[in-house]
């Protein structure tokens, strides 16, 4: 049985469920609807991947030439394998945690699907006009959740966050046009696989590979919060509701890293290497700077969108390594540091929910108060931390392994990465959920998760970090091939 | 025979007998006029895809051409004139209502002035072309007479027509005087293989001058913020689409593929053009950025849009025309939708202030979602039709090695970002404090605002469509048919 109508699928659920909300369907119920039964086709295609490696939907390469060479082709290999299987544990927890019965509810839903369907879309295009079109449908639901329920400097945080990603998203195009352009009129397309092959055989001049190489970076880079581009990240954040920020951080940041993977490394592998040691500085950047400006903050979402832009560095590394271990590793961190930052804003957003503030002065003993909140909240400080047995250690573990032999020195600094990771984490809780009850958490109304209505979207996300913690091979088994392909010269 | 059932005809046959309808026809007739002027609009664009429609009377070829660029943008015009009347029988003109079937029957005039200029081969067709353009819209810019404003954006558009026409006219003289034709492929003959004579190039550099008002381009852009500002809404839409679609077409016909096409003197304009498109690009964008007002806000838009055309020409490629060519028609279904609600806007709320779009988002959920989705497609945010044409003009600046205008033309689509999200902004953010107004958008607003929102996406995933467009306009190619003759 052909089960390429289920890649389409993936993104015509989420389509339906915005239209039925649109047209006066319960929001929260449809949206969650939709994101439960997205896993069948989500389950389906991984099935065939994990069988045969690739699943496609979509007109063939035709070998006619056309001005407009786009095609709208969907794929599935090993590597958008676990990115779709992120995108779709994290829309689940952040409509499962989102709250009803805030302001204009409809349109909450409808932004939120749409951050959505744009990541999956994304991770789903072949061609690079889909792939870069589908993360922009993303821009404006963002700008509008932000601006519309956020919290804080929230019109600020919306219009930083907004120009900061459409000047990455630009740069990028660039970048893309320039990769396009460069190659012989007869061999020009926009599916990456092609793409691949052909610069494979015959590689870009260097010079040209560079600076489309730097473009692609300082694009991606962007949209990945990389030293200097990250200012939009952690007020971003912190002013985002929670759903937004799981679904911003946990999945669309991804996006950046996905395609330089993607992209970048297959595409202008001896630019990449040329520009390698631009990267090391920047992301050392990352790891040291923001992970010594996160032990300052003193609201926890401040804290955790710090921590979320520190870890991009540690991928950074893995990326750069120029082995497969490193890169699997940072596919594994990947998946873990979504699923941890999901985590995260998710209990953020609980905690300031329920006690009114976020500000780690004013919380305390949240510990004796709601039992259940400050144990997610550990499980999310522990996996940022790199905890063994969650998905992040794994990730790190791999990445320092894999860099090791050819970037000693960046290794050390990422250790002490996860030595400022913990001092800030632990830090956090000990002033949230240990010590005398603050008087917000005392505060009469100050409830815990009420019963498995309000808990799931926390088990689940745990769940996913243990089981990626404990057997990262479902994550980086099926992408090794890719992997390994990613580096042949 | 079917010479005489040719657009420009019928358009002014139709203009002339709704004058004539409106004046004498019984009082039951008239009041029928809005109808019958949609109709004959609607009639004579279905008519226009027909090639038949577009056959010239034999004794016009020697001024006209009837080509793929015609081909491609008589509708463009038709389409524009249908949406303006449709606009103009809704704009309130309060003490001027006995005269509203003059205001729709002149639209009629400057749209055969432009089906003319679409066609034309000669600058002399196009002198006489453009002023029956000119002089239409001069009335109709003023036509509000009640409205102060109005009356301002009338003599501004004259004083400022008027010294574009004398540019033109100018360059027309200095360009016979240099070359001893007007022709465009006879100076495109006479001029070929030799240097650039200092004649032509003055000539070149005055048309040059000349068109840059009509298209708004710095610094010849003065006028447009306080006119379309002015004047009514209906006639706003008609100078920021079908007037400034003209100047394109103009562009494309002298600098793109015509008379000034050839190495010598398109060589020397190359860094003219682009610096022009560079400053009207970032003044457009940098300007528009603070306006509260919407029609003073699609001004400065209209302005930034024009530079990125202009950059796309500079780079004297085939590809730069055929971008220009997308880019036209993706900017008429962004934008006439836009004044479309604008006009309803100012309809129900006597202006075009962005504070009456407070809470708009609640209010009128439709509306407001095609009115977000059109804008965005002027910012350039895929998976909108603005998108594809601007990573055209992208493109053509990679391709043609222009750095400097590659970057500007970068920072100014990020910035431009900002122009089109504040109405959003006020939209769906602002507080809904003001008491919201029982005034309520008419019905058919809802279904034609979003099938426009949804045309811009389906364009914008099916960018062939207008890849193909671009290409029949230019196939054949005219001036390779000049050559030819």
């Amino acid at each position: 049985m052909n089960l390429a109508f289920t890649l389409p699928a993936l993104l015509v659920i989420p389509l339906i469920a915005v239209v039925l909300i649109a047209l006066g369907s319960r929001p929260k119920a449809t949206a969650l609807w939709a994101s439960i039964f997205n896993f069948i086709p989500g389950g389906l295609a991984s099935g065939v991947v994990w069988r045969s490696g690739e699943l496609l939907f979509g007109p063939e390469p035709i070998p006619v030439r056309e001005v407009f060479p786009a095609k709208f082709i969907l794929g599935m290999d090993g590597l958008s394998l676990s990115m779709v299987w992120l995108t779709l544990l994290v829309i689940l927890t952040a409509i499962g945690s989102a709250r009803v019965g805030i302001k204009r509810e409809k349109e909450y839903f409808i932004c939120l699907l749409l951050i959505g369907l744009g990541a999956l879309g994304a991770f789903l295009s072949v061609d690079l006009f889909y792939f870069f079109t589908f993360h922009e449908v993303a821009l404006i639901p963002t700008f509008l959740l932000v601006g519309m329920w956020g919290h804080g400097d929230r019109a600020g945080a919306a219009w930083r966050m907004t120009v900061y990603l459409m000047l990455g998203s630009m740069v990028l195009l660039v970048g893309l046009i320039g990769l396009y352009l460069a190659l012989p009129e007869t061999a020009r397309s926009l599916d990456w696989r092609v793409l691949a092959a052909t610069l494979r055989a015959n590689p870009l001049a260097p010079g040209i590979q560079t600076l489309v190489a730097a473009l692609l970076l300082i694009g991606f880079g962007a949209l990945v919060s990389l030293v200097p581009f990250h200012s939009w990240a952690p007020g971003g954040y912190a002013s985002a509701p929670a759903p937004a920020a799981m679904l911003h951080a946990g999945v669309l940041k991804k996006f950046g890293l996905y395609g330089l993977m993607r992209v970048a490394l297959p595409m202008t592998p001896d630019g990449w290497r040329e520009i390698g040691w631009i990267v090391g500085l920047l992301l050392a950047g990352n790891i040291l700077y923001l992970g010594l400006a996160s032990l300052q903050q003193r609201d926890f979402r401040w804290l955790l969108g710090f921590s979320s832009a520190m870890h991009m560095g540690t991928v950074f590394l893995g990326l750069i390594s120029g082995t497969v271990l490193g890169l699997a590793g940072a596919l594994t961190l990947m998946v873990g540091h979504g699923l941890s930052a999901a985590l995260g804003f998710a209990v953020a957003g609980e905690i300031s929910r329920r006690t009114g503030t976020s500000w780690m002065r004013d919380l305390g003993g949240l510990a004796q108060r709601t039992p259940q909140l400050w144990f997610y909240l550990m499980i999310a400080a522990m996996a940022s931390i790199g905890l063994p047995g969650l998905a992040n250690f794994a990730g790190e573990i791999m990445i320092f392994f894999g860099a090791w032999t050819t970037h000693p020195v960046l290794v050390g600094v990422a250790a002490w990465g996860v030595v400022l990771s913990a001092v800030a984490m632990l830090r956090a809780v000990r002033a949230i959920a240990f010590g005398p009850m603050s008087q917000a958490v005392e505060a009469e109304g100050v409830s815990d998760l009420q019963g498995v209505r309000e808990t799931w979207p926390f088990a689940v996300l745990t769940l996913a970090l243990l089981v990626v913690g404990i057997m990262p091979i479902v994550v980086y088994g099926p992408a090794r091939p890719v992997l390994e392909r990613l580096l042949v010269p | 025979m079917s010479a005489w059932f040719s657009l420009e005809i019928l358009l002014t046959l139709a203009g002339v007998g709704l004058i004539l309808i409106d004046s004498l026809a019984p009082e039951g007739i008239r009041r029928r006029t809005p109808l019958l002027a949609l109709l004959a609009s609607i009639g004579i664009l279905g008519w226009s895809l027909y090639p038949e429609s577009r056959t010239l009377p034999t004794s016009w070829l020697n001024l006209f051409v009837s080509d793929g660029l015609s081909a491609v943008f008589k509708p463009f015009f038709l389409l524009c004139l249908v949406l303006v009347i449709g606009m103009a029988s809704r704009y309130r003109l309060e003490a001027d209502e006995t005269v509203r079937g003059e205001f729709l029957a002149l639209p009629f005039f400057p749209t055969a002035g432009l089906c003319l200029l679409a066609s034309a081969r000669d600058f002399l067709a196009v002198f006489v072309a453009l002023e029956l353009v000119s002089i239409s819209l001069y009335l109709l810019a003023a036509f509000h007479r009640a409205k102060p404003a109005s009356l301002e954006a009338g003599i501004k558009l004259l004083v400022m027509g008027g010294l574009s026409t004398g540019f033109l006219v100018m360059g027309i003289a200095w360009l016979y005087a240099g070359a001893g034709t007007t022709e465009f492929s006879k100076l495109l003959l006479s001029q070929a293989g030799q240097g650039a004579n200092p004649a032509v190039l003055v000539a070149a550099g005055l048309i040059l001058a000349g068109i840059g008002f009509k298209v708004a381009a710095v610094p010849f852009h003065a006028w447009a913020p306080d006119v379309y500002e002015g004047s009514p809404t209906p006639v706003t839409a008609y100078l920021a689409v079908a007037s400034k679609a003209a100047g394109f077409i103009l562009l494309i016909r002298v600098f793109g593929i015509g008379a000034f096409a050839l190495e010598s003197v398109g060589e020397f304009f190359r860094p003219i053009l682009l610096t022009l498109g560079i400053a009207t690009v970032t003044l457009g964008t940098l300007a528009a950025l603070p306006q509260r007002d919407l029609k003073r806000l699609l001004a400065y838009s209209g302005i930034a849009h024009a530079g990125f055309m202009i950059l796309a020409l500079g780079t004297r490629g085939e590809g730069g025309i055929g971008t220009v060519v997308a880019y036209l028609w993706a900017y008429l279904l962004a934008s006439l939708p836009v004044l479309l609600f604008i006009n309803e806007l100012e309809r129900l709320h006597g202006s075009t202030d962005m504070r009456h779009l407070d809470g708009m988002g609640r209010r009128e959920p439709g509306p407001s979602l095609g009115f977000s989705l059109c804008l965005l497609s002027m910012a350039g945010l895929p998976p909108l039709v603005g998108f594809p044409v601007k990573l055209a003009v992208l493109a053509n600046l990679w391709s043609a090695g222009e750095t400097p205008a590659l970057v500007v033309a970068v920072i100014m689509a990020v910035a431009g970002l900002g122009i089109y999200l504040t109405p959003i902004r006020v939209m769906y953010w602002e507080r809904e404090a003001d008491a919201i107004p029982a005034r309520r958008f008419p019905p058919f607003l809802i279904w034609v605002m979003l099938a426009a929102g949804l045309l811009n996406v389906w364009l914008g995933l099916q960018p062939q469509i207008l890849v193909r467009l671009a290409e029949k306009s230019l196939n054949p190619l005219p001036v390779a048919e000049a050559i030819r003759e």
